[in-house]
């Protein structure tokens, strides 16, 4: 599970102040600094982990907090509340409707599982009963139309690429026009691998979105990215406002921090996570009853009206 | 903070508490550099145990002395303690009448079948001729993509198709090599996940079957935490699942996608720290041009910086 090494730690952490007698200055430090090595190694990214602490440090205040107040009540709330913030933008991502022509658009690093996403999106909306269609504006990587077209084969998707045309921005344009002709209501872009030291290649993406107006942008991250994640995602999601978030390779021991961070900078919700290389091993993603199980907690439900 | 820069000149010997803000600092500095967070403590800890009961050098402050104990353990650990030299290597195998095999291992997506080609690119210019083995039977378009790199470079590929088993193609790719007097195969193979019991399993029997000169780990810079686990978890499973008597381990460490981190080059610290193994090459660019060496100096620069 994403963040799965995090929420025993928190667990932990919280365990150890409930045994507390009294809970004063240095247990609540202490149980502070197992969360942010905890989150550190998550590869949360080192500013919102900052941030975080001070926040739940600032709610936390304990000479206000009168002798009545349950105060582990409290600071597990903050610890709730901080998580979820950082997880949940509140904004809701762009649902495709059926029978109504969508154009979603898929970008992110080299490597992160674009291509692999696209089908899996397409073949989860085909199971709802949508008419999917796959267009591979990857020019760059060698073999990706190949990969592309396996890929579509075996879910049995409609596909638009090209071995010989190298202008990603002209097979965009027109496998979209095509798809839209033949009325399928959700047409998948797939682009190149990139990243923001190379401008060039952020232009093309930039111009990708312009010829052919996506309803939504999503941003693929690998689990284990690090640091790097949240300048990447910051950079793509001004070029070309993101809209959601899907992390992959979250199956065995991801940490997912730094693809996690990727919400906070583009502030979009993940919405799904890739857990295998086949075609189904795709999972919707929820946050708030992602973080209850984080925290390992049973009912919060209290903490989620304010 | 202000307590980083006393002056401790004429002071008694150095004690942990005096320490420890300059080493929390450092640490911090350490984990924004995408170190991971096991190796940047237990870095700080070496350090720490280095310097208490030392004296500080007079008009010295102590976090110039952590930086400079600090500097001292990048350096020794970032240098290579095997070396390998892989265009000698290979010309001691031709002179054996044999081809001189490098496997590429690594998770999915990390640059393995990319940085390959650079390699055979590579070696294409100190006149080596090199054959590719399209062992990736799995992914979708791997063996068209690696297809494409040896039409590219006009290198000759070896190659079954999809679904065959990775350790029999490499087996025959290098019996084909021993036929054609190709100096190099270079055998590609599908990414995975260092957890994936199944797929390490086949990846140590490719192994063991084809003893492979070379084995390189492909990582990228990009890479978390979770660097410490893929390493430690390769190295291991290669070594419990393979059943020749001499267990292997991973040689060398491709390191890639350097072009995409800026200053966080944390990575290659943590890679090199848990593996022991030398990064024998950067990758830095999507084209055939874009491998480098490491160079140690800039790398311990950055993360200081
Ligand atoms: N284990 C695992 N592997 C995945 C997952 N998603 C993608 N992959 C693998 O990751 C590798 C890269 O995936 P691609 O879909 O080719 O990535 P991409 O972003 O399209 O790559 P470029 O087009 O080169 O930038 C492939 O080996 C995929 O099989 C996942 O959820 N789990
Ligand atoms: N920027 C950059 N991209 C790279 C580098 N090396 C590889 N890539 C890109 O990373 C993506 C994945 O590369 P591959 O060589 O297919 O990776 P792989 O490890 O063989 O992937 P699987 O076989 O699917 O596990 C491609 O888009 C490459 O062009 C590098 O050094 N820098
Ligand atoms: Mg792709
Ligand atoms: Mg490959």
């Amino acid at each position: 599970m994403v963040l799965g090494e995090l929420s025993g730690s928190i667990s932990r952490a919280l365990a150890q102040m409930s045994n507390a007698t009294i809970i004063d200055e240095k247990v609540l430090n202490d149980c502070l600094n197992e969360i942010t090595r905890a989150l550190l190694k998550a590869d949360v990214h080192f500013d919102l982990v900052k941030n975080m602490t001070i926040n739940i440090k600032k709610i936390v205040n304990l000479d206000d907090l009168a002798a009545g107040h349950n105060k582990r009540r409290i600071i597990q709330q903050a610890i709730f509340n901080e998580l979820c913030k950082m997880l949940d933008t509140g904004k809701p991502s762009f649902i495709p409707k059926k029978g109504k022509t969508s154009v979603i658009m898929f970008v992110g690093l080299q490597g992160s599982g674009k291509t692999t996403s696209c089908t899996k999106y397409a073949y989860y909306h085909q199971k709802k009963g949508f008419k999917p269609a796959l267009v591979c504006a990857d020019t760059f990587r060698a073999g990706a139309f190949d990969q592309l077209k396996q890929n579509a084969t075996k879910a049995k998707i409609p596909f638009y690429g090209s071995y010989m045309e190298s202008d990603p921005v002209k097979i965009a344009i027109e496998g979209v026009e095509r798809f839209k002709q033949e009325n399928c209501d959700l047409i998948i872009v797939d682009t190149s691998g990139r990243h923001q030291q190379e401008a060039s290649l952020f232009e093309e993406m930039r111009q990708l979105a312009e010829s052919t107006k996506p309803d939504l942008v999503i941003f693929v991250m690998d689990s284990s990215i690090g640091q790097a994640a949240f300048s990447q995602a910051q950079a793509f999601n001004r070029s070309v406002s993101v809209g959601a978030v899907i992390v992959t390779k979250t199956e065995g021991a991801a940490k997912g921090g730094g693809a996690l961070s990727a919400v906070a900078a583009t502030k979009s919700p993940v919405i799904f996570l890739g857990t295998g290389e086949h075609m189904d091993e795709f999972e919707v993603f929820d946050v708030k009853p992602f973080v209850s199980r984080l925290l390992g907690m049973g009912d919060w439900s209290g903490f989620m009206e304010k | 903070f202000s307590s980083m820069f006393q002056s401790f000149a004429g002071k008694a010997n150095l004690e942990m508490s005096d320490l420890e803000p300059a080493l929390k600092a450092l640490k911090d500095r350490l984990l924004t550099k995408n170190v991971a967070e096991e190796i940047a403590e237990k870095l700080c800890e070496s350090v720490a145990a280095s310097l208490v009961g030392k004296k500080l050098a007079s008009f010295t402050r102590v976090s110039s002395t952590v930086q400079a104990a600090m500097e001292d353990a990048l350096v020794r650990i970032l240098t290579p303690k095997r070396s390998i030299d892989v265009l000698r290597d290979v010309h001691a195998a031709k002179e054996q009448g044999r081809p001189y095999v490098i496997t590429f291992v690594g998770v999915n997506g990390v640059g393995k079948s990319t940085n390959l080609a650079k390699i055979a690119y590579w070696l294409q210019q100190h006149s080596i001729s090199v054959m590719m083995a399209a062992c990736d039977t799995f992914r979708s378009g791997a063996v068209e993509q690696l297809r494409t790199h040896a039409r590219r470079l006009q290198i000759p590929i070896f190659e079954k198709g999809y679904e065959k088993d990775p350790a029999v193609v490499a087996k025959e790719a290098i019996q084909e090599a021993s036929r054609n007097g190709s100096d190099v195969v270079l055998v590609d193979t599908a990414g995975r996940m260092q957890d994936n019991e199944p797929l390490m399993r086949a990846l140590s029997k490719l192994i063991s079957l084809n003893s492979p000169d070379l084995v390189l780990f492909v990582g990228e810079a990009l890479v978390g935490n979770d660097a410490v686990d893929q390493l430690s978890k390769f190295n291991q499973k290669l070594a419990d699942l393979s059943n020749s008597p001499s267990s292997r381990v991973i040689d060398g460490i491709v390191l890639t996608k350097f072009d995409c981190i800026d200053d966080k080059v944390g990575a290659a610290l943590s890679m090199v720290y848990i593996s022991g193994a030398p990064v024998m090459f950067v990758g830095c660019g999507q084209s055939y041009t874009d491998l480098k060496k490491l160079n140690v100096k800039t790398i311990v620069k950055t993360l200081l910086k």
